[in-house]
């Protein structure tokens, strides 16, 4: 080969890491934002990156950077394209590699499609779907609770429920008062109405005195339930108006006291004019800020601080339901005012004959209880509930006589209502307080109680408040007018229907997510029911702290269940018991297999036993019958035999010799112990000589060798010892007969009965 | 005369005509008549290599005399295939496997005819083939003939399959073992190299076979190789046997009762493979129907493919509620030209995975896959590329 050629050899380096390495450094240069020289505008997000490196993944890219020669270029993606199906890709774009899981994948396809992105299959986009396709089945079951559960975890909701339950008896009562006729439906809307009411009464006592902020929720909120208070204006047209009035008057009679004004509004008018209301109420605001501000404020303070230290107040005051639901919302603007206003109305409501009269009281007691109130408030900070009970129960006496009986009662039920009530929030929420401290002891039977009936309520304390105030409500009712009574049952069993129509609610009110939680306390009281029955007693009380359905812990795949465990953020006790059921019924389901292929097993093994044992009695009649044969044969030969001998008429030397000369197999052998009868030990050597033939002509298969044996056994009568034993006997004693060849003989048949013995045995054995 | 000088002349000088009359031939026959004369060794040589499809021998039906049915269907449908086996995976079912009638009573019986029935099968084929045997409780097998046969689920009863698959081009097909040994407690990596296991870029499908996996150990033995094995973007797919009983260059009797992992491993970039795992919560029809829509939409070919199911012995009608049959029809349903074959075993090892010569997806989990199941049924589909010469 020349020279030259030599050198123009041409070698080719192929580096097979060269790609995935500029990759690498050109996704390092885009996070460190190197070289970029486009930005893409998604939803408001801004990528960087690298306008050579996206065209070169995406078509859509390439089409709209080609020809752009701005230095730094905004690409704004039109809304097809989200930021959730786009980052993944623009990941991809640098890294080959993309990042599905199932709340992507269908927009990642989408944006995927439209861009036009290269090396991305169809097939993988299918995969994942029909992967995450059984998942979202059982999703769709429960979105609500989830975001319940997620929603509950906030402090807030106990407070929202204490005051909705607060709120709801509150109502009730009213509109009992107002009409004796109250339907299921009422009660619904009430408790609806309530419960969304509470958010911004919440928001109230926490913030006391921001009117602004007070302002603005109310106005949301009573957006919110416009639908619902127009159904409920429609259910109860009159009813309304009645109480509009009623409101209305008390609006007139109690001008200074807006935030009375507003709660009414908020209740009643709300209905008619919610904005009017809203209006209103910014107006009384103002005219409350400046005028009262400061007296407001501070008595704000001291009632928080009152109600912190003494629920007595709350309860004290004879109007108690009232009173208490009328509290929280009252106390939170104007608390002296309110405090009248709500006397004001509980007593308008619970005399309703005397109600143009208890109006004028009201007027007049709001001047003159809000200053009382006022002052009587710090002092009776350091008193007892007792004292301030009577107190208050004093000055209702005097404005009303009617309520003085109430008052004992009532006060009961206040003390009922105050001794267990949420004890839990009380350090969060002033408002609620007013209730709560006093209430521990009696609501807590009632939420045990409670507890065992619907689980979902052990999820967190908030839950929990909602059947108390129901229960409370009951109790009262029943010491105090029958008509609770009724509502008591009738929102018993209403309420699925509350809850459904919380639900439906759910979505207008992303404020306020403590009427979700009720729905959720209610449905779970629903849900259970069903479910109670066919949980054992351990898992039911386990059950009772969790927020969702065991059946679905124990449904779920392994993966489903540890991403649905992660959804749901429980303590440590909840996780164990959860496992535990989970554990519990894998066993059980385990169990059940287990036993079953046992019982499977036995069943072979019985059936396979009956089989082989008939086998066992088959081959016993065939070796019966082969014995038989055996002996038939035997006779016949040495029949036979005899009648050769006879017929010959052979010498006892001749039948020697032929003995001699004769093979094993012939039967002329038999001749020689019939000659030899004469002798006495003769007896064993016959069957010997008979077995012979059999034996040999046989030649044969192991079951009739051992077959045979037993039949020459039972010929001779005597036991093969005997026999072998035998065998040299016979022949010392005859001795006339060939020695030699008996000898020979017998050993030789000696050690065939041994042969067979042996088989036999070994058969016997196996078999 | 003249037409048989005629016809004698063409037999000798047309390749074309030999080739074409040759190619009717199953292969056996095909091999004795390329003894004939030199121009029909070529033809045979060349029909050889095209023939490329798998096929496979299944008995389904108890035979009447005393060795084991797929002894027989296997020495008389080795007359009929068009295919040259040189690796061939053998499944048994293991009641009738491992012995008939009396002789099931004594464990050294059973050891021995079941040894037996295995020599027999091996003797049937090819010396050179490497022969994966297997024995299971249950069998899922695709009846003879065409691949649209309706597969059946056999959960007792004698039956059996055996997969022949010839040589392929850019398709290798290794056979492994691994065995636990107790003199050498470090898994030694070097033999995941000499099995094709390792520093293989190509390799894409992994067909693992555990037996003995109650002894001691074997768990943590199984994890090694599994998790080796995981890191790769390959498909793993498997369960547990009973025993296995033949592997060709393989005769060490002690091996077998130790526990150990045998195995096939695929390589070559013309394959592209998908796997489902049908978990516990798969206890319906929808349920089944859906994961099988989950593998179609993987979007394997379906020409030249195998599907594998590894069933839990927990499955099957019972767990079904007594529908027979109804993963291998959902099966069927989507893939209904694709022959389906498998086992039911103690366990199963699988996830959800694709695995393409393009791309490979695959869960990512801080957790790394889990790849070791009970109760759930592994469904894996291999196609083995586009050969075009193949033949039906």
């Amino acid at each position: 080969m020349p020279l030259s050629e030599k050198n123009s050899v041409v070698f080719a380096y192929e580096s097979l890491v060269h790609s995935t390495n500029v990759l690498l450094s050109l996704n390092d240069q885009r996070k460190q934002d190197l070289l970029c020289d486009v930005t893409i505008l998604v939803e408001d997000q801004r990528f960087r990156a690298h306008r050579s490196v996206l065209a070169a993944c995406s078509s859509y890219f390439l089409s709209r950077t080609v020809g752009q020669l701005t230095a730094d270029l905004l690409i704004t993606l039109p809304e097809e394209v989200t930021l959730k199906g786009f980052a993944p890709l623009l990941q991809f774009a640098y890294t080959a590699k993309l990042i599905l899981n199932k709340d992507n994948v269908s927009e990642v396809c989408k944006c995927a499609k439209f861009l036009g992105v290269h090396n991305i299959e169809e097939s993988c986009f299918q995969f994942l779907k029909f992967k995450f396709l059984d998942c979202k089945a059982d999703q769709q079951e429960c979105p609500r609770k989830k975001c319940c559960t997620s929603r509950c975890q906030k402090p807030n909701i106990n407070i929202a429920l204490v005051d909705d339950g607060d709120l709801e008896i509150d109502d009730e009562v009213e509109e009992l008062l107002e009409t004796e006729y109250i339907t299921t439906h009422s009660t619904l809307n009430k408790g609806e109405k309530n419960a969304k009411v509470s958010p911004p009464l919440q928001d109230n006592t926490s913030q006391t005195c921001d009117p602004v902020y007070l302002e603005k929720d109310n106005v949301s909120d009573l957006f919110s339930l416009c639908p619902k208070y127009r159904k409920f204006q429609k259910a109860f047209g009159t009813d309304k108006v009645h109480t509009a009035e009623i409101s209305s008057s008390v609006k007139d009679d109690q001008v200074k006291s807006a935030t009375s004004i507003r709660q009414n509004e908020s209740f009643n008018d709300a209905i008619q004019k919610a904005q009017e209301c809203t209006a209103m109420q910014l107006v009384s605001k103002c005219e409350e800020t400046p005028s009262e501000m400061e007296e407001e404020e501070e008595d704000v303070r001291k009632e928080e601080e009152l109600k912190r230290e003494s629920v007595s107040q709350s309860i004290s005051y004879p109007v108690e339901k009232t009173d208490a639901d009328s509290l929280p919302q009252n106390s939170s603007v104007a608390p002296h005012e309110l405090y009248s206003a709500s006397f004001l109305h509980a007593y308008e409501q619970y005399s309703s004959s005397n109600f143009t009269g208890m109006q004028t009281n009201v007027v007049a007691e709001k001047t003159e209880t809000g200053t009382v109130v006022r002052n009587d408030k710090p002092v009776s900070e350091n008193q007892d509930d007792s004292l301030l009970k009577s107190d208050l129960c004093a000055r209702e006496d005097t404005s009303i006589t009617s309520t003085s009986d109430r008052s004992s009662v009532e006060r009961e039920v206040a003390e009922h209502l105050a001794k267990g009530f949420w004890s839990d929030i009380y350090n969060t929420e002033t408002a609620c307080q007013v209730h709560l401290s006093p209430a521990k002891e009696c609501s807590e039977p009632v939420y045990s109680g409670k507890k065992s009936e619907c689980p979902w309520l052990g999820i967190s304390i908030s839950e929990s408040p909602e059947p108390c105030s129901q229960r409370t409500f009951t109790t009262l009712s029943s010491v105090n007018c029958p008509f609770i009574s009724n509502l008591g049952s009738e929102v018993y069993s209403n309420s699925p229907e509350i809850s459904s129509g919380d639900y439906i609610q759910e979505p207008q009110q992303e404020q306020c997510p403590y009427t979700c939680v009720i729905g959720l306390g209610e449905d779970s009281e629903t849900d259970t029911e069903g479910d109670s029955e066919s949980c054992s007693a351990r898992e039911q009380e386990c059950e009772v702290k969790l927020p969702f359905n065991a059946q679905r812990i124990i449904s779920l795949s392994r993966n489903d269940f540890q991403s649905f465990l992660k959804m749901h953020k429980l303590t440590p006790e909840q996780l164990d018991c959860v496992h535990d059921i989970r554990r519990r019924s894998k066993n059980r389901i385990a169990a059940q297999r287990c036993r079953k292929r046992k019982l499977d097993c036995i069943q072979n093994l019985e059936s396979e036993i009956e089989k082989l044992q008939n086998e066992k009695a088959s081959l016993l009649k065939e070796r019966d019958y082969i014995l038989s044969t055996l002996g038939e044969t035997k006779q016949n030969l040495t029949g036979l035999c005899q009648q050769v001998c006879k017929e010959a008429a052979l010498s006892p030397e001749q039948i020697q010799i032929l003995a001699k000369y004769s093979t094993l197999d012939c039967p002329l052998s038999l001749l020689i112990p019939e000659r030899e009868r004469m002798a006495p030990d003769t007896k064993p050597v016959i069957p010997l000589c008979i077995e012979l033939p059999s034996g040999l002509s046989g030649a044969v298969s192991a079951s009739e060798h051992s077959s045979c044996y037993p039949c020459v056994r039972g010929i001779s009568d005597t036991s093969y010892n005997q026999m072998q034993e035998l065998c040299p006997v016979s022949m010392k004693t005859s001795e006339k007969t060939l020695l030699v060849e008996q000898c020979g003989q017998g050993g030789g048949i000696t050690d065939f009965c041994q042969q067979m013995t042996d088989k036999c045995t070994t058969d016997e054995s196996v078999l | 005369m003249e037409s048989d000088t005629k016809g004698a002349y063409v037999l000798n000088n047309l390749a074309e005509v030999v080739e074409r009359i040759l190619s009717f031939l199953p292969t056996k026959a095909l091999l004795r008549a390329a003894c004939v004369c030199r121009l029909w060794r070529e033809c045979a040589r060349r029909l050889l290599r095209t023939q490329q499809s798998i096929a496979w021998v299944s008995a389904l039906e108890p035979g009447p005399s005393d060795s084991h049915s797929l002894v027989r269907a296997l020495a008389e449908e080795l007359e009929n295939v068009h295919v040259l086996p040189q690796t061939v995976l053998y499944l048994a079912d293991a009641e009738t496997f491992n012995g008939h009638g009396e002789c099931r009573r004594q464990k050294r019986a059973r050891k021995r005819n079941s040894k037996e029935t295995a020599i027999a099968l091996e003797k049937l084929l090819p010396t050179r083939c490497q022969v994966l045997g297997l024995v299971t409780p249950g069998i899922v097998v695709t009846p003879m003939g065409s691949s649209s046969n309706r597969p059946q689920e056999i959960e007792d009863g004698e039956a059996g399959f055996a997969l022949l698959f010839p040589k392929i081009d850019g398709v290798k097909i290794h056979t492994f073992h691994f065995f636990k040994d107790l003199k050498n407690r470090v898994f030694d990596e070097s033999e995941f190299t000499e099995a094709g296991l390792k520093n293989n870029p190509e390799l894409r499908v992994v067909l693992l076979f555990v037996y003995n996996s109650w002894k001691p150990g074997a768990n943590r033995f199984l994890q090694q190789i599994v998790n080796c094995l995981n890191e790769k973007s390959i498909i793993l797919a498997g369960g547990h046997v009973e025993s296995f009983t033949s592997l060709t260059f393989e005769n060490n009797a002690e091996v077998r009762d130790s526990c150990g992992v045998v195995g096939l491993a695929f390589s070559g970039s013309q394959l592209q493979s998908a796997t489902v795992l049908l978990d516990q919560d798969v206890i319906d029809e929808r349920t089944v129907e859906a994961a099988m829509q989950r593998l179609k939409a993987a979007n394997i070919p379906e020409h030249n493919s195998i599907g594998f199911m590894f069933a839990c012995v927990g499955r099957g009608y019972q767990y079904y509620k007594n529908k027979k049959n109804l993963e291998a029809d959902a099966f069927r349903k989507f893939f209904p030209n694709v022959p389906l074959f498998g086992f039911f075993g103690h366990g199963e090892i699988g996830c959800d995975r694709i695995v393409t010569g393009n791309f490979i997806l695959r869960e990512c989990n801080d957790i790394k896959d889990e790849l070791l199941h009970g109760y759930t049924t592994v469904m894996t589909l291999i196609h083995l590329g586009s050969t075009k010469a193949n033949q039906v």
